[in-house]
Protein backbone atom coordinates (compact mmCIF):
# COMPACT_ATOMS: atom_id res chain seq x y z
CA UNK A 1 0.00 0.00 0.00
CA UNK A 2 2.74 2.37 0.99
CA UNK A 3 4.68 1.26 -2.09
CA UNK A 4 1.68 2.04 -4.29
CA UNK A 5 1.33 5.45 -2.71
CA UNK A 6 4.97 6.16 -3.35
CA UNK A 7 4.61 5.00 -6.97
CA UNK A 8 1.49 7.13 -7.44
CA UNK A 9 3.22 10.11 -5.86
CA UNK A 10 6.26 9.59 -8.10
CA UNK A 11 4.07 9.26 -11.19
CA UNK A 12 2.29 12.49 -10.34
CA UNK A 13 5.61 14.20 -9.74
CA UNK A 14 6.95 12.96 -13.07
CA UNK A 15 3.78 14.10 -14.84
CA UNK A 16 4.07 17.52 -13.22
CA UNK A 17 7.71 17.78 -14.22
CA UNK A 18 6.97 16.73 -17.80
CA UNK A 19 4.12 19.25 -17.94
CA UNK A 20 6.32 21.96 -16.46
CA UNK A 21 9.10 21.32 -18.94
CA UNK A 22 6.81 21.00 -21.94
CA UNK A 23 4.99 24.19 -20.97
CA UNK A 24 8.27 25.98 -20.52
CA UNK A 25 9.55 24.79 -23.89
CA UNK A 26 6.29 25.72 -25.56
CA UNK A 27 6.50 29.20 -24.06
CA UNK A 28 10.12 29.65 -24.93
CA UNK A 29 9.88 27.97 -28.34
CA UNK A 30 12.82 26.48 -30.15
CA UNK A 31 15.21 29.33 -30.51
CA UNK A 32 18.02 29.42 -33.05
CA UNK A 33 21.63 29.64 -31.99
CA UNK A 34 24.92 30.33 -33.68
CA UNK A 35 28.06 29.10 -31.95
CA UNK A 36 31.77 29.43 -32.64
CA UNK A 37 34.22 26.54 -32.33
CA UNK A 38 37.21 27.14 -30.05
CA UNK A 39 39.95 28.84 -32.04
CA UNK A 40 43.42 27.32 -31.59
CA UNK A 41 46.13 29.75 -30.54
CA UNK A 42 47.21 31.71 -33.59
CA UNK A 43 50.93 32.28 -34.01
CA UNK A 44 51.46 35.43 -36.01
CA UNK A 45 54.91 36.72 -36.96
CA UNK A 46 55.34 40.46 -36.91
CA UNK A 47 55.20 42.29 -40.22
CA UNK A 48 53.43 39.39 -41.87
CA UNK A 49 49.84 38.45 -42.57
CA UNK A 50 48.39 35.36 -40.90
CA UNK A 51 44.97 34.00 -41.85
CA UNK A 52 42.68 32.89 -39.02
CA UNK A 53 39.70 30.62 -39.67
CA UNK A 54 36.69 31.17 -37.44
CA UNK A 55 34.33 28.21 -37.62
CA UNK A 56 30.68 28.88 -36.86
CA UNK A 57 27.70 26.57 -36.61
CA UNK A 58 24.02 27.46 -37.10
CA UNK A 59 21.72 25.20 -35.10
CA UNK A 60 19.80 22.60 -37.04
CA UNK A 61 16.64 23.76 -38.78
CA UNK A 62 17.66 27.41 -38.96
CA UNK A 63 19.53 29.62 -41.37
CA UNK A 64 21.03 33.09 -41.20
CA UNK A 65 21.52 35.56 -44.03
CA UNK A 66 24.85 35.43 -45.79
CA UNK A 67 27.08 38.48 -45.85
CA UNK A 68 25.46 39.42 -49.14
CA UNK A 69 21.72 38.79 -48.87
CA UNK A 70 19.67 39.31 -51.98
CA UNK A 71 17.25 41.80 -50.47
CA UNK A 72 18.04 45.31 -49.32
CA UNK A 73 15.97 44.92 -46.14
CA UNK A 74 17.65 41.72 -44.93
CA UNK A 75 20.34 41.93 -42.28
CA UNK A 76 23.68 40.56 -43.50
CA UNK A 77 25.80 38.36 -41.28
CA UNK A 78 28.78 40.50 -40.37
CA UNK A 79 31.83 40.08 -38.18
CA UNK A 80 32.99 43.25 -36.51
CA UNK A 81 36.31 43.06 -34.66
CA UNK A 82 37.42 45.62 -32.11
CA UNK A 83 40.40 47.55 -33.30
CA UNK A 84 43.48 46.59 -31.34
CA UNK A 85 46.35 49.00 -31.10
CA UNK A 86 49.21 47.63 -33.14
CA UNK A 87 47.72 44.48 -34.60
CA UNK A 88 46.02 45.28 -37.84
CA UNK A 89 43.06 43.12 -38.76
CA UNK A 90 42.92 42.89 -42.49
CA UNK A 91 40.24 41.74 -44.83
CA UNK A 92 37.45 39.59 -43.46
CA UNK A 93 36.53 36.92 -46.00
CA UNK A 94 33.00 35.53 -45.92
CA UNK A 95 31.90 32.32 -47.63
CA UNK A 96 29.40 32.31 -50.47
CA UNK A 97 25.82 31.91 -49.28
CA UNK A 98 23.64 28.99 -50.28
CA UNK A 99 20.56 29.77 -52.34
CA UNK A 100 17.29 29.16 -50.56
CA UNK A 101 13.63 29.70 -51.37
CA UNK A 102 10.57 29.46 -49.18
CA UNK A 103 7.88 26.97 -50.23
CA UNK A 104 5.26 29.77 -50.19
CA UNK A 105 7.39 32.04 -52.35
CA UNK A 106 9.63 30.20 -54.81
CA UNK A 107 10.48 33.47 -56.56
CA UNK A 108 12.02 34.99 -53.42
CA UNK A 109 15.68 33.95 -53.64
CA UNK A 110 17.71 34.11 -50.46
CA UNK A 111 21.42 33.73 -49.82
CA UNK A 112 21.99 32.05 -46.46
CA UNK A 113 24.37 30.18 -44.21
CA UNK A 114 23.18 27.03 -42.49
CA UNK A 115 25.05 24.28 -40.68
CA UNK A 116 28.78 25.01 -40.55
CA UNK A 117 30.48 27.97 -42.19
CA UNK A 118 33.87 29.64 -41.89
CA UNK A 119 34.83 33.29 -41.85
CA UNK A 120 38.51 34.09 -42.35
CA UNK A 121 40.25 37.07 -40.77
CA UNK A 122 43.68 38.35 -41.71
CA UNK A 123 45.87 39.26 -38.73
CA UNK A 124 48.84 41.51 -39.34
CA UNK A 125 50.95 42.51 -36.30
CA UNK A 126 53.02 45.58 -37.00
CA UNK A 127 56.77 45.49 -36.58
CA UNK A 128 56.48 47.65 -33.45
CA UNK A 129 54.35 45.10 -31.57
CA UNK A 130 56.01 43.57 -28.55
CA UNK A 131 56.03 39.80 -28.97
CA UNK A 132 53.53 38.12 -26.65
CA UNK A 133 49.97 36.96 -26.35
CA UNK A 134 47.09 39.18 -27.35
CA UNK A 135 43.34 38.63 -27.32
CA UNK A 136 41.25 39.75 -30.27
CA UNK A 137 37.62 40.58 -29.54
CA UNK A 138 34.63 41.15 -31.76
CA UNK A 139 31.03 40.22 -32.43
CA UNK A 140 29.21 38.35 -35.13
CA UNK A 141 25.88 39.97 -35.94
CA UNK A 142 23.29 37.72 -37.49
CA UNK A 143 19.57 37.32 -37.94
CA UNK A 144 18.12 33.82 -37.99
CA UNK A 145 14.99 32.29 -39.45
CA UNK A 146 13.50 28.89 -40.07
CA UNK A 147 11.04 28.09 -42.82
CA UNK A 148 8.14 29.86 -41.15
CA UNK A 149 9.42 32.53 -38.81
CA UNK A 150 12.27 34.90 -38.13
CA UNK A 151 13.98 35.90 -34.91
CA UNK A 152 15.33 39.33 -34.03
CA UNK A 153 18.95 40.13 -34.86
CA UNK A 154 21.50 38.90 -32.33
CA UNK A 155 25.20 39.23 -31.67
CA UNK A 156 27.63 36.47 -30.77
CA UNK A 157 30.81 37.45 -28.94
CA UNK A 158 33.91 36.30 -30.82
CA UNK A 159 37.43 36.17 -29.41
CA UNK A 160 40.66 34.42 -30.18
CA UNK A 161 44.24 34.52 -28.93
CA UNK A 162 47.12 35.65 -31.08
CA UNK A 163 50.72 34.93 -30.12
CA UNK A 164 52.83 37.55 -31.79
CA UNK A 165 56.34 36.35 -32.49
CA UNK A 166 59.39 38.02 -33.97
CA UNK A 167 59.50 38.15 -37.70
CA UNK A 168 61.59 35.39 -39.29
CA UNK A 169 65.23 36.31 -39.63
CA UNK A 170 66.04 37.41 -43.13
CA UNK A 171 69.39 37.63 -44.90
CA UNK A 172 69.98 41.16 -46.01
CA UNK A 173 72.04 40.78 -49.13
CA UNK A 174 73.26 44.13 -50.22
CA UNK A 175 74.20 43.98 -53.85
CA UNK A 176 75.43 47.54 -53.77
CA UNK A 177 78.26 46.56 -51.49
CA UNK A 178 80.96 44.31 -52.75
CA UNK A 179 81.46 41.28 -50.54
CA UNK A 180 85.09 41.42 -51.37
CA UNK A 181 85.91 44.80 -49.94
CA UNK A 182 88.32 44.51 -47.10
CA UNK A 183 90.02 47.20 -45.16
CA UNK B 1 15.03 18.58 -15.27
CA UNK B 2 13.14 20.67 -12.73
CA UNK B 3 15.82 23.33 -12.94
CA UNK B 4 15.59 23.27 -16.72
CA UNK B 5 11.84 23.77 -16.60
CA UNK B 6 12.04 26.58 -14.08
CA UNK B 7 14.91 28.18 -15.93
CA UNK B 8 13.01 28.15 -19.19
CA UNK B 9 9.94 29.51 -17.43
CA UNK B 10 11.92 32.40 -16.05
CA UNK B 11 13.40 33.18 -19.44
CA UNK B 12 10.01 33.50 -21.12
CA UNK B 13 8.98 36.54 -19.13
CA UNK B 14 5.75 37.54 -20.86
CA UNK B 15 3.19 34.75 -20.46
CA UNK B 16 1.65 33.46 -23.68
CA UNK B 17 -1.55 35.24 -24.51
CA UNK B 18 -4.59 33.03 -24.41
CA UNK B 19 -6.67 33.13 -27.56
CA UNK B 20 -9.79 31.87 -25.85
CA UNK B 21 -11.78 35.06 -26.23
CA UNK B 22 -9.49 37.09 -23.99
CA UNK B 23 -9.65 40.84 -24.33
CA UNK B 24 -7.00 42.16 -26.71
CA UNK B 25 -4.60 44.38 -24.74
CA UNK B 26 -5.13 47.98 -25.72
CA UNK B 27 -2.23 50.13 -26.86
CA UNK B 28 -1.50 53.41 -28.52
CA UNK B 29 1.25 53.58 -31.13
CA UNK B 30 2.43 56.10 -33.68
CA UNK B 31 1.61 55.36 -37.29
CA UNK B 32 3.89 56.00 -40.23
CA UNK B 33 2.08 59.25 -40.93
CA UNK B 34 2.56 60.47 -37.38
CA UNK B 35 -0.90 59.78 -36.00
CA UNK B 36 -1.47 58.16 -32.61
CA UNK B 37 -3.57 55.05 -33.15
CA UNK B 38 -5.22 53.12 -30.32
CA UNK B 39 -6.59 49.64 -30.72
CA UNK B 40 -9.67 50.69 -28.76
CA UNK B 41 -10.47 53.22 -31.51
CA UNK B 42 -11.24 50.26 -33.74
CA UNK B 43 -13.89 48.72 -31.49
CA UNK B 44 -16.72 47.55 -33.71
CA UNK B 45 -14.36 46.36 -36.42
CA UNK B 46 -12.71 42.98 -36.77
CA UNK B 47 -8.98 43.59 -36.48
CA UNK B 48 -6.11 41.57 -37.86
CA UNK B 49 -3.14 42.70 -35.78
CA UNK B 50 -0.01 41.65 -37.63
CA UNK B 51 3.41 41.90 -35.95
CA UNK B 52 6.15 42.01 -38.58
CA UNK B 53 9.58 43.43 -39.41
CA UNK B 54 11.37 44.59 -42.54
CA UNK B 55 14.06 41.88 -42.08
CA UNK B 56 11.50 39.09 -41.86
CA UNK B 57 11.13 37.18 -45.13
CA UNK B 58 8.03 35.23 -44.06
CA UNK B 59 6.45 38.59 -43.18
CA UNK B 60 7.29 39.83 -46.65
CA UNK B 61 5.70 36.75 -48.16
CA UNK B 62 2.41 37.21 -46.32
CA UNK B 63 2.16 40.99 -46.75
CA UNK B 64 0.60 40.81 -50.25
CA UNK B 65 -1.97 38.39 -48.85
CA UNK B 66 -2.86 40.88 -46.12
CA UNK B 67 -3.24 43.60 -48.75
CA UNK B 68 -5.59 41.35 -50.75
CA UNK B 69 -7.55 40.34 -47.67
CA UNK B 70 -7.94 43.98 -46.59
CA UNK B 71 -9.37 44.71 -50.03
CA UNK B 72 -11.62 41.67 -49.91
CA UNK B 73 -12.99 41.99 -46.37
CA UNK B 74 -12.58 45.70 -45.61
CA UNK B 75 -16.15 46.42 -46.61
CA UNK B 76 -17.34 43.77 -44.15
CA UNK B 77 -15.57 45.49 -41.29
CA UNK B 78 -12.04 44.08 -41.36
CA UNK B 79 -9.16 46.36 -40.47
CA UNK B 80 -5.65 45.02 -40.87
CA UNK B 81 -3.10 46.76 -38.64
CA UNK B 82 0.63 46.18 -39.14
CA UNK B 83 2.93 46.65 -36.16
CA UNK B 84 6.56 46.97 -37.27
CA UNK B 85 8.78 45.43 -34.61
CA UNK B 86 12.20 46.20 -35.97
CA UNK B 87 14.84 48.76 -35.16
CA UNK B 88 14.94 50.10 -38.69
CA UNK B 89 14.26 53.77 -39.02
CA UNK B 90 10.82 55.01 -39.88
CA UNK B 91 11.99 55.73 -43.43
CA UNK B 92 13.00 52.12 -44.04
CA UNK B 93 9.70 50.85 -42.70
CA UNK B 94 7.82 53.36 -44.86
CA UNK B 95 9.82 52.34 -47.93
CA UNK B 96 9.12 48.67 -47.30
CA UNK B 97 5.40 49.39 -46.86
CA UNK B 98 5.34 51.47 -50.01
CA UNK B 99 7.26 48.85 -52.03
CA UNK B 100 4.78 46.21 -50.88
CA UNK B 101 1.74 48.36 -51.66
CA UNK B 102 0.49 48.17 -48.09
CA UNK B 103 -3.06 49.52 -47.92
CA UNK B 104 -3.53 49.43 -44.13
CA UNK B 105 -2.07 51.42 -41.24
CA UNK B 106 1.45 50.50 -40.18
CA UNK B 107 2.35 51.36 -36.60
CA UNK B 108 5.82 51.68 -35.08
CA UNK B 109 5.97 48.87 -32.55
CA UNK B 110 7.31 49.00 -29.01
CA UNK B 111 8.59 46.16 -26.88
CA UNK B 112 5.91 46.77 -24.24
CA UNK B 113 3.20 46.15 -26.83
CA UNK B 114 4.92 42.94 -27.93
CA UNK B 115 5.12 41.87 -24.28
CA UNK B 116 1.42 42.50 -23.85
CA UNK B 117 0.82 40.07 -26.70
CA UNK B 118 2.91 37.28 -25.21
CA UNK B 119 6.39 38.51 -26.05
CA UNK B 120 6.35 38.24 -29.87
CA UNK B 121 9.73 36.53 -29.71
CA UNK B 122 9.62 35.78 -33.41
CA UNK B 123 7.77 37.00 -36.46
CA UNK B 124 5.30 37.06 -38.08
CA UNK B 125 2.52 36.76 -35.53
CA UNK B 126 -1.08 37.69 -36.20
CA UNK B 127 -3.87 38.18 -33.70
CA UNK B 128 -7.48 38.17 -34.86
CA UNK B 129 -9.69 40.40 -32.78
CA UNK B 130 -13.47 40.35 -32.96
CA UNK B 131 -15.62 43.44 -33.08
CA UNK B 132 -16.11 43.14 -29.33
CA UNK B 133 -12.37 43.57 -28.74
CA UNK B 134 -11.72 39.94 -27.86
CA UNK B 135 -9.01 37.82 -29.44
CA UNK B 136 -10.64 34.97 -31.29
CA UNK B 137 -7.60 33.42 -32.95
CA UNK B 138 -3.90 33.82 -33.58
CA UNK B 139 -1.43 32.56 -36.16
CA UNK B 140 2.20 32.14 -35.23
CA UNK B 141 4.71 32.09 -38.07
CA UNK B 142 4.03 31.85 -41.77
CA UNK B 143 0.93 29.88 -42.67
CA UNK B 144 -1.08 29.81 -45.86
CA UNK B 145 -3.36 32.60 -47.02
CA UNK B 146 -6.31 30.25 -46.56
CA UNK B 147 -5.63 29.88 -42.85
CA UNK B 148 -5.41 33.65 -42.42
CA UNK B 149 -8.69 34.02 -44.27
CA UNK B 150 -10.38 31.43 -42.04
CA UNK B 151 -9.27 33.34 -38.96
CA UNK B 152 -10.53 36.61 -40.44
CA UNK B 153 -13.92 35.02 -40.93
CA UNK B 154 -13.89 33.97 -37.27
CA UNK B 155 -13.15 37.53 -36.24
CA UNK B 156 -15.90 38.88 -38.47
CA UNK B 157 -18.38 36.28 -37.30
CA UNK B 158 -18.40 36.99 -33.56
CA UNK B 159 -21.59 37.46 -31.50
CA UNK B 160 -21.03 41.18 -31.65
CA UNK B 161 -20.87 40.92 -35.42
CA UNK B 162 -24.12 39.02 -35.53
CA UNK B 163 -25.77 41.52 -33.20
CA UNK B 164 -24.50 44.38 -35.32
CA UNK B 165 -25.76 42.69 -38.48
CA UNK B 166 -29.11 42.04 -36.82
CA UNK B 167 -29.39 45.66 -35.68
CA UNK B 168 -28.50 46.82 -39.16
CA UNK B 169 -31.26 44.63 -40.63
CA UNK B 170 -33.71 46.05 -38.08
CA UNK B 171 -32.73 49.59 -39.01
CA UNK B 172 -33.16 48.88 -42.69
CA UNK B 173 -36.36 46.79 -42.56
CA UNK B 174 -37.95 47.82 -39.29
CA UNK B 175 -38.99 45.37 -36.55
CA UNK B 176 -40.32 42.00 -37.67
CA UNK B 177 -44.18 41.93 -38.01
CA UNK B 178 -45.98 39.59 -35.63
Amino acid sequence: MVGMNVRTHNSKLICMLVLLVSTAVAQGGKAPSVSIAPVPLVTAPRAAQTMVDLNFRVSSGFHINSNTPKDEFLIPTALKMDLPTDIVLGKIAYPEGKDLTFPFSPDQQLSVYSGDFTITVAVHPLLAVTPGKYVMHGVLRYQACDNAQCFPPKTLPVSFDVKVVREPATHHANPAQSPHVHN
Amino acid sequence: MLYFGMHMSRRSAPPPLSTKASAAPDFTLESLNGQQVSLSDLRGKAVLLNFWATWCVPCKIETPWLVELQNQYGSQGLQVIGVAMDDSGKDDIAKFAQDMGVNYPVLLGKEAVGDAYGGVAFLPQSFFIGRDGKIVDKIIGLKGKGEIEDSIKKALDTEAAKNEASAQTMRENGPAQK
